[in-house]
């Protein structure tokens, strides 16, 4: 037996000294809609500079926040702005905040549905689907067919902002809800597998079974999500791509992100579906 | 007593000190970070409305679908199981027995994120079609997907059960001329029956706790059905719940307090079945454990 | 009359046991076969030796099988040598029989805690109480304690099955009792252990729930450049794929992944199972 016990020994300590070689990391979390972006980046990031590690999770634009804050991460995903309670949990923290890209919220709706004729809601019909008062597509000149509301999580960058323009208030409540899900790849799964849904996504995630629907505006124009009208500000919900740092980035983090605003960085943007900044 | 003698004892000692800490060292904690939510929400704690942006954290609906997937979960998962277990122990010659618990062990040793695959992929759209829905993530979908996970744990612990009668119970049994149905019923039912019951609570425990599967395809609206049967509309169990909304919440938030709330329950209902199960039924000194 | 009905209930309920028996049987074998089938479509050297790109749904899964392997190597490591003491002392030390009782009952329900518990305890106490990071080092050590009741129960029934003769001719050449513990029960013990410790590999490399919240990263994690970062692993790979089950090329690869994890999980429980049939043979020498 003293053979295993010297072997089993061997083993720890190695795992031991292992443990204790530090390669210099940038931790990231937070927005699923930034997420693309940020691990393509990473992965083009790692080929100029093998000697830093980006470690990129998701979780959405909330706890990305949150773990910023609490100093678990040195960049912070967001797909919407901080809210004042957010500044007010972390006092000493001193946000500071970069926007690498642009990108829409955008209804998102089975593609049997767009093919019917309903290719465009107002955001007052948006609103009255979301709230439960119109629950079947006949009810916005679509077909006889019950709709399948999809919210998403509270915490979630895209509800926030999305709520924000359709209720005018980011945290509102959905009680037409039929469905509440997590990342956009959800919302998008659950939408394709459905005839009839309805769900909120960033403009990267449509595609011929999930399409994206115009606005119908107030002056009786209708606004599609086209990069031109996104980078002009004439979607309704446009919102930044937004990555937070507390303080001034320093070291690694300002390489990165220096390297997101850069050419290559914003090709990246625009290759993940997003509209760059310059 | 000499050096090593001595060392070793210690050793000895300090690890169990480690091992039987774990228990109560996971209780203590949920205990302690769910006492600020306990202390500010008090009865609210289990009022029917959960919505973290008006500060009301209400676990009422999680608790419903928990015991809703987890009865669904029972429902088709006892009599299935037990019936298996009868042809296994009682019907089956022995000579198949080791295959057929082979198997049913590496049935019950799939990962619940696979499972969690099955049901996304297939169970919640057979859901979808069979019942015309408008999305087969749902309760039902849930407790169908536990009964499997649960279904090999069931059938291989009845089948113990009733294989532990011995074997003289059977043959006097037989000698009276009764037929296999009053064998199984006169003779091994009466012995066999703590031990499935206790069976029946472990699984219970086990798909309660369940994490993943449920997680993917119960749909995840925290709101509480017309009626309890309703059990083709979305929903949310307690470990739903926690699996998508634990890192979303702010370290010492009253939202962080009121989750860890819900794992306390949960650790305390499964743990309690636990208990249950192993002093008044299920005797685990009696049998090996690997 | 009396004797056709008892015939008929008879009949009846041989007639349920196989039904039920042959329903079970084709569910799960169902069940295998699609794993399977699905999974294989996937599977090409390419797979497993390439990095996942593209959030998985291009590209190969080999970091996350890397991720796993370290991720419970390292668990099993730590949860050993505290299994074989608690396994020693309860077998050797605890005379009480209300105290070995009550020891079975905290290892049984200690197994029994949610997995989803687990990782919200260590959310608690290792990330936020002692800010260790999400990191490779809490993963292992929250899979070590859910491994501990498989283990410490193997090593445990190991050692009892030794005969008493053993130790009273041991103590009657004149060891002490901790000689007796080295030298006659702990290479029995040390054997349960193993076997026990596959066992608990076996259900700790499928494990998600635990380490979601605690150990793992979405993605930029190759190997971790130490203890304290974070790792990749299969099973929470697997769920950022399962939430894309409708892209073709995602659900190919997330079976494939699933697959994978089943042969790991097989693995182990066939180590176990050929670690237990040799201790058998071991323990009837």
């Amino acid at each position: 037996m003293p053979h295993r016990v010297v072997l089993l020994a061997a083993v720890l300590s190695t795992l031991f000294l292992y443990g204790c070689d530090e390669r210099a990391a940038v931790r990231v979390a937070g927005s699923s809609t930034v997420l693309p972006v940020i691990s393509r980046a990473a992965e083009q990031f790692r080929v100029d500079h093998p000697e830093v590690n980006v470690i990129v999770n998701a979780g959405g634009s909330g706890v990305g926040i949150n773990q910023l804050g609490e100093g678990k991460i040195d960049v912070g995903m967001s797909s919407r702005e901080l809210t004042a309670a957010e500044r007010d949990r972390y006092p000493e923290a001193d946000f500071r905040i970069h926007a690498v890209g642009l990108d829409a919220v955008v209804p998102a709706v089975s593609s049997e549905i767009y093919e019917a004729g309903v290719t465009s809601l107002s955001l007052d019909q948006i609103a009255d689907i979301y709230r439960g008062e119109i629950g079947n597509w006949r009810g916005v000149g679509g077909p006889d067919r019950d709709i399948l509301v999809v919210d998403k999580e509270a915490s979630r960058g895209t509800r926030h902002v999305f709520m924000e323009a359709v209720f005018g208030d980011g945290g509102a409540e959905a009680p037409g809800a039929d469905l509440v899900l997590g990342s956009n790849n959800e919302e998008q799964t659950a939408v394709t597998q459905s005839d009839a849904a309805i769900g909120m996504l960033s403009v990267a995630w449509l595609n011929e079974d999930v399409r994206g629907l115009a606005i119908d505006m107030e002056d009786s124009s209708v606004v599609s999500p086209t990069p031109e009208r996104m980078a002009a500000g004439k979607y309704p919900i446009t919102r930044e791509l937004l990555l937070i740092t507390t303080g001034t980035p320093e070291g690694s983090a300002r390489q990165f992100l220096e390297f997101l605003l850069s050419a290559d960085g914003q090709r990246i943007v625009e290759e993940a579906g997003y509209v760059r900044l310059r | 007593m000499s050096v090593s003698g001595r060392i070793g004892k210690g050793f000895v000692v300090g690890s169990t000190l480690v091992s039987a800490s774990v228990i109560f060292l996971i209780g203590v904690f949920l205990l302690l970070y769910s006492w600020d939510a306990v202390v500010r929400e008090g009865w609210l704690l289990f009022g029917g409305t959960w919505n973290p942006a008006d500060g009301r954290f209400g676990i009422l609906a999680m608790l419903y679908g928990t015991a809703a997937v987890t009865a669904i979960a029972l429902v088709v998962a006892l009599p299935l199981g037990l019936a298996t277990a009868v042809f296994t122990a009682e019907i089956l010659p022995g000579r198949y027995r080791l295959a057929v618990k082979s198997a049913l062990e590496l049935l019950a040793g799939i990962p619940s994120i696979v499972y969690g695959l099955v049901a996304v992929a297939l169970v919640s759209v057979w859901i979808e079609d069979l019942f015309a829905l408008q999305t087969g993530r749902t309760v039902l979908s849930a407790g169908l997907i536990l009964a499997v996970m649960i279904l090999p744990t069931m059938i291989t612990l009845s089948d113990d059960a009733l294989h532990h009668v011995p074997r003289r119970y059977r043959e006097a049994a037989e000698a009276l001329g009764l037929y296999r149905f009053e064998v199984v019923r006169r003779a091994v039912w009466p012995i066999a029956r703590t031990d499935v019951a206790g069976a029946a609570l472990l699984a219970l425990g086990r798909a309660m706790g369940e994490t993943m599967a449920t997680m993917l395809v119960v749909g995840g609206v925290d709101r509480l059905p017309g009626s309890p049967a309703d059990v083709l509309l979305p929903g949310q169990t307690i470990t739903s719940k926690l699996g998508r909304e634990m890192a979303e919440t702010a370290f010492g938030s009253v939202h962080f307090s009121a989750m860890i709330f819900m794992g306390l329950v949960l650790f305390v209902f499964v743990l309690g079945l636990t208990m249950v199960a192993l002093i008044y039924f299920y005797h685990p000194e009696d049998r090996r454990y690997v | 009359m009396k004797r056709i009905s008892r015939h008929w209930i008879n009949r009846c309920f041989v007639f349920a046991a196989w039904t039920a028996a042959g329903l079970c049987g084709l569910l799960l074998a169902g069940l295998l076969a699609a794993i399977t089938w699905k999974g294989m479509g996937a599977m090409n050297p390419e797979f497993l030796l390439t990095r996942a790109r593209d959030f998985g749904s291009a590209g190969g899964i080999f970091y996350q099988l890397a991720g796993s392997l370290l991720l419970v190597v390292a668990a099993a490591l730590l949860c050993f040598p505290v299994a074989v003491g608690t396994a020693l002392f309860k077998s050797e030390y605890l005379r009480s029989k209300r105290l070995k009782h009550l020891s079975t009952l905290l290892v049984y329900g200690l197994n029994g805690v949610p997995s989803i518990i687990f990782g919200i305890f260590g959310l608690i106490f290792f990330v936020n109480v002692l800010d260790t990071g999400v990191s490779w080092f809490v993963g292992s050590v929250i899979l070590a304690m859910m491994m501990l009741p498989t283990v410490v129960q193997a090593a445990y029934q190991a050692i009892e099955s030794i005969p008493t003769m053993y130790r009273e001719s041991a103590r009657a050449l004149g060891l002490s009792k901790w000689q007796i513990v080295v030298k006659v029960l702990l290479p029995q013990g040390l054997g349960g252990a193993i076997t026990g410790l596959f066992l608990g590999l076996a259900r700790a490399v499928g494990e998600t729930a635990p380490i979601m919240f605690i150990a793992t990263a979405f993605s930029g994690v190759d190997v971790p450049g130490s203890l304290f970062e974070p790792v990749t692993t299969l099973p929470t790979h697997l769920l950022a794929l399962a939430q894309q089950a409708t892209d073709p090329q995602a659900l190919q690869n997330a079976w494939g992944t699933g697959l994978v994890l089943m042969g790991l999980v097989t693995c182990f429980s066939v180590l176990g199972l050929v670690s237990r049939t040799k201790l058998r043979r071991f323990s009837q020498r």
